[in-house]
């Protein structure tokens, strides 16, 4: 281990206008080693990789990439230099050819050598023990054929430091297996691979040193020893900044069944079947948690249930009758949700916090009466659904657009509590919300199950819900598992990663 | 045997101009910019040549200026879709706006009233660019690093950035080679209409946009699809009033054939969906 | 301001003024009397009110489907669709019921005109701006088959319908004084006006008030939430360019049945191109219609009589026309620039 640094990164501070992403931050990364950089969404992990890889710079601090000072304006200089980002959410483009995603941005000569082209990346498959048809579009890749391709497209540019930012999000346990697997040939190799992540478990398996980020501020860098029992909890006090205290189980007993799915199957975007045969029932008075990693088919089942995405077959009965066809009619019979994406599916950003109150319940009293807008009503109801938890904003005549992500979570969490639900469907409640906004959430969803309805609530923090829920469903590869009353976080880790 | 002659004949010179702007189109589209100015662009280009043929009595001239022209417009609208950020339909419309106006303006105003003719070139040398053209760029596309790079900017501009490409450049080369294109057909309306007349391209920039969506934003398809339109075009000037087939094809449904397809097409009639999914932004 | 957006601004002004001095032409006069031949007196005024009146209706038609997320580039084949239809009822009816009638096919052409975009867009996914370009072509060719053909009056030589037996009347109307104190023409206050300043009222009304107008903007601003808010985005979408369409083809109705009489050849002079640039300037709010299809108005008169007063070229008009489409599009879109990529 007495190689050099790959890469050297002191004082790194980050600031978005008034927000601090990263504050004074020391990355040090020694050459042919697996470096973890952990933390929780939003302490600043992908942003300081962002700047490393030259898509932001940095506002105050420097770097050395292999003991020399560098400093990128964009991500090819950062690409010359030998460095490689996968994102998270891959930089692959389904229109185009594997071959042709391969050599993007990194092509030999001007005149593209088709057959040497294929030579070579045949050569580093498999040098990867990889196998691709090069002359197929890449939209047809599964989510692991993609990594693959992606592992191969920074061997293709000589990348000698390779940043992977959640490599496994979308990936089954025997292909995270084997990702690092081939990461490790590549570290013998003599590349140096950091992996940004927020599993535990892989970075003590797999990484020679980890990084802890906590709220931009670096809290700890140290080598994993493998051998030390406690280094999961550890590592985990250190993410989260306290001890994890898991609370008594709920007393709550469950009453009537609100909702009950049997066997439905949902197809996802590429035509797959994404959930399958899923049977479950929500009964009034239980919060019920929806654990599993992320792509596993919450996203499709969430679909079907808001009539987004057809139903394939299997029947979900709701309040006693079959559940209404159209999204209106399902929104007024009383089932709600906080959907999962802020910008897109819960918030019309240019709109005012008054036109967003009414988003979902435009039809209905307080908000509307014969199809005309009540004002005052809308108002009233604004101004509640604000005050519910503490959203910080200028006036109700505001575009929504200039609260912050957390208060616009806030805003859409009230809204859906707001309008009495039957069914509450919630998908990642908590995200941008700190532990007290999360606390004062689960706590008002709770006097709402109490009063008679009931919530599924996905997450994919699994303490978040063995905290706050009564019951824990896990979803892997589209498939449904009961956990019971079971708040064994191993047990149900297992369940998610299919190794049950 | 001569009526299939005159018919050749007449569909290339019909074809050509069209086949032109249809590439033009082909490399803004393929790169992410919605073109709608295809018309204006080879009406300034139209005017360009016109003016500075008569001027010089220099062929090359007069088309280098109508190239200059029309590239000089696309890069005004790489300036307001890229760097403005406009919408590309308004960019699009202020682009033709100003191309008709002033190409009204300048023809108004700078033609000598003596003057007949201008010094251009023979039409068979366009002929053998228009065909040559469309096979040359899908090699380019399918064989060279530029044209990777202009498809991933036209399907993926935020991955490909990330990839180290960079949109805006691509893009102004692809406006620029748009331009040249649509100069180069301007100047081939103009030579083979003999003089220039206000809106002279008369829809020839909207056609050869449908041809590029019928062909599904594929140079061969596009041409083929441009070579039929022409030759619909000079069926009807040639048949005008005759039964075709024994059928009395009305002459404003002949002529409309081309815009029906294309909505046919963008209903999805005509396979798959081969719109480039980058199209439009930023 | 924004640097970026000032040189914009001040690049278009520059080009007017150097296009009419490298011209040839006094630049500062020219300019002038494009404001004294558009508002310089009553006479001139109401002229520009005549050319304001399809700008603001085909205006709102536009508006309309604006703020669904829809461009209608098709107003001009709709407009010229409404006229052509209103002209072929009218003429054959020479009473009252026939202006009902023709006013009526106006409108129902003009919706029938955009349905296939409408239809294509809302559940094929193709995108209505190509459609629409598409439509107006067949629009033209048809129409004009029309007026050459079957709808040409026998006793004309150009191509034109016959005229129609009974127009609107002119709501108001007095004679303006020349400066020699006599009168020198009228000014009048037509009907289709009234009709334009109605519906941009009615529309503001029914875009804030209502919750079908609610959804209508709710699906233009964020088609996916509003498809997790219950909207039914297709047939919102299906409805608003059919609406659209609908008062394009009325605004060509009034051009026959108020000031025309009669439809006839190349009958729409651009208006596709004007009424999406006065619903780009009107931005948001539908009141903000009416001053803005007055701008262009005034802008349409003044240019037609400068290209008479100092034989500009009338290519002048669109040149100005599309740098203020720029200008305008600049204001309106700013916000979209140099946004902090976070």
């Amino acid at each position: 281990m007495e190689a050099g640094f790959a890469v050297t990164m002191e004082g790194i501070t980050k600031r978005f206008g008034p927000v601090v992403a990263l504050d004074e931050v020391t990355l040090k990364v020694r050459k042919g080693t697996i470096h973890a950089l952990v933390g929780e969404n939003g302490a600043g992990k992908t942003t300081l990789m962002k700047i490393l890889y030259g898509a932001y710079p940095a506002t105050e601090g420097q770097y050395q990439i292999f003991e020399e000072t560098a400093k990128f304006k964009n991500s090819a200089e950062a690409i010359q230099t030998g460095i490689g980002m996968v994102s998270q959410h891959y930089s692959i483009i389904g229109e185009l050819t594997c071959l042709e995603n391969l050599m993007l941005g990194a092509e030999s000569s001007w005149l593209i050598p088709q057959s040497a082209s294929i030579q070579l990346a045949e050569k580093l498959a498999a040098q990867m023990g990889f196998e691709f048809d090069w002359g197929a579009l890449a939209s047809g890749l599964s989510p692991a054929g993609a990594q693959k391709l992606e592992i191969l497209k920074l061997l293709w540019r000589n990348s000698q430091i390779m940043i992977l930012d959640e490599p496994t999000a979308m990936l089954t346990p025997q292909d995270s297996d084997a990702l690092y697997a081939s990461l490790k040939t590549l570290v013998k190799q003599g590349a140096t691979v950091i992996v940004v992540t927020h599993r535990l478990p892989e970075v003590i398996e797999h990484c020679d040193q980890v990084t802890v980020l906590r709220g931009g501020k670096l809290v700890a860098n140290e080598p994993v020893d493998p051998g030390e029992t406690d280094l999961p909890a550890r590592l985990a006090e250190l993410i989260v900044g306290r001890a994890i205290a898991f609370p008594e189980l709920s007393k709550r007993e469950p009453g009537e069944r609100l909702l009950t799915a049997e066997k439905i199957c949902v197809r996802g975007s590429r035509g797959e079947i994404s959930v399958r045969a899923a049977s479950f029932s929500l009964c009034a008075g239980e919060i019920v948690g929806l654990a599993g990693v992320d792509g596993s088919g919450q996203r499709e089942l969430f679909a079907a249930l808001y009539g987004t995405q057809p139903i394939v077959s299997g029947l979900v009965d709701f309040l006693g009758e079959q559940l209404a066809s159209t999204t209106k009619e399902r929104l007024r019979n009383g089932l709600k949700w906080i959907p999962e994406d802020r910008h897109r599916q819960a918030l019309i950003e240019d709109w005012t916090l008054d036109d967003n109150a009414a988003l979902g319940m435009h039809c209905a009293p307080p908000f509307a009466e014969n199809g005309h807008i009540n004002r005052a009503g809308r108002r009233q109801a604004a101004s509640e659904i604000a005050s519910l938890f503490a959203t910080k904003f200028g006036a109700l005549s505001d575009p929504i657009a200039s609260l912050s992500g957390g208060n616009q979570q806030r805003f859409v969490n009230a809204r859906t509590l707001f309008s009495k639900p039957r069914v509450i469907l919630a998908f990642q409640p908590a995200r941008g919300l700190d532990i007290d906004a999360t606390r004062a959430f689960y706590a008002e969803l709770s006097k709402a199950v109490e009063e008679g309805a009931t919530a599924l609530v996905v997450s994919f923090d699994l303490d978040e819900l063995i905290q706050y829920t009564d019951r824990i469903l896990v979803m892997s590869l589209g498939e449904l598992y009961e956990t019971g009353q079971s708040r064994n976080r191993t047990e149900i880790g297992k369940l998610m990663v299919g190794a049950a | 045997m001569n009526e299939f002659i005159t018919l050749l004949g007449g569909t290339l010179t019909l074809s050509a101009p069209l086949i032109l702007a249809a590439m033009g189109g082909l490399v803004s589209e393929r790169s992410g910019i919605i073109n709608i100015a295809l018309e204006g662009k080879m009406l300034i280009a139209a005017v360009a040549v016109w003016l500075i043929g008569a001027k010089t009595g220099n062929p090359y001239l007069g088309l280098a200026a109508g190239v200059g022209a029309a590239s000089l417009f696309s890069l005004i609208h790489w300036l307001l879709t890229q760097k403005y950020a406009f919408d590309h339909i308004v960019s699009g419309m202020a682009v033709n706006a100003l191309a008709f106006g002033g190409s009204n303006f300048l023809d108004k105003r700078y033609t000598d009233p003596s003057q007949v003719s201008f010094a251009k070139f023979d039409s068979w040398l366009y002929w053998i660019v228009a065909i040559g053209l469309p096979i040359c760029l899908w090699l380019y596309l399918r064989r060279t690093r530029g044209g990777l790079r202009l498809m991933a900017v036209g399907n993926d501009p935020e991955k490909s950035r990330q990839m180290g490409v960079f949109p805006l450049r691509i893009r102004l080369v692809s406006l620029l080679a748009t331009g040249v294109f649509c100069g180069v057909a301007g100047s081939l309306i103009v030579s083979n209409a003999g003089s220039f007349n206000d809106g002279m391209t008369s829809g020839k920039g909207f056609i050869a946009l449908a041809a590029l969506i019928v062909g599904g934003w594929r140079p061969i398809p596009a041409l083929i699809a441009c070579l039929l339109f022409g030759m619909l075009q000079q069926v009807q000037i040639q048949f005008q009033g005759e039964a075709i087939a024994g059928v009395m094809v009305p002459n404003w449904v002949w002529l409309s054939l081309p815009y029906f397809a294309t909505i046919v097409a963008l209903a999805g009639f005509l396979g798959r969906d081969r719109t480039p999914k980058g199209l439009g932004k930023p | 301001m924004n640097w970026r957006l000032f040189l914009l601004i001040a690049a278009c002004i520059a080009t007017i003024f150097a296009i009419l001095v490298v011209g040839g032409f006094p630049a500062g006069q020219v300019l002038l009397d494009l404001l004294n031949g558009s508002v310089g007196s009553l006479k001139v005024f109401s002229k520009t009110l005549r050319e304001m009146t399809p700008l603001l209706i085909a205006g709102t038609a536009v508006f309309v489907a604006l703020r669904a997320g829809l461009f209608n580039i098709g107003v001009e084949g709709q407009f010229t669709m409404g006229a052509m239809g209103c002209a072929a009822v009218a003429i054959w009816i020479p009473n009252w019921f026939g202006v009902l009638c023709g006013a009526l096919a106006g409108i129902i052409l003009g919706a029938l005109w955009a349905f296939p975009a409408a239809w294509i867009r809302a559940y094929r996914n193709g995108h209505e701006v190509i459609t629409t370009i598409m439509l107006n072509n067949i629009a033209g060719f048809l129409t004009t088959a029309l007026v050459v053909g079957p709808l040409k009056d026998p006793f004309r030589e150009n191509a034109t319908t016959a005229a129609i037996p009974i127009m609107f009347p002119n709501i108001f109307s007095t004679p303006t004084l020349g400066q020699n104190g006599k009168p020198d023409g009228t000014f009048e206050i037509t009907i289709g006006l009234v009709v334009g300043i109605t519906l941009a009222t009615l529309l503001w009304f029914w875009l804030k008030r209502t919750v079908a107008g609610y959804e209508l903007e709710a699906v233009g601003a964020n088609p996916s939430a509003a498809e997790m808010a219950g909207i039914a985005v297709r047939r919102v979408t299906v409805k608003a360019m059919l609406s659209s369409g609908g008062i394009a083809g009325l605004a060509g109705a009034l051009q026959v049945l108020v000031l025309e009489g009669r439809f006839y050849k190349d009958f729409s002079q651009g208006y596709g191109f004007d009424s999406l640039g006065v619903a780009l300037l009107a931005g948001g709010n539908p009141l903000a219609l009416i001053p803005s299809a007055l701008a262009f108005g005034i802008i349409k008169k003044g240019a037609s009589s400068i290209t008479v007063m100092h034989s500009v070229p009338k290519g002048i008009t669109l040149v100005i026309l599309g740098l203020m489409i720029v200008v305008f599009a600049a204001i309106r879109y700013r916000k979209h620039m140099g946004r902090a990529v976070a």
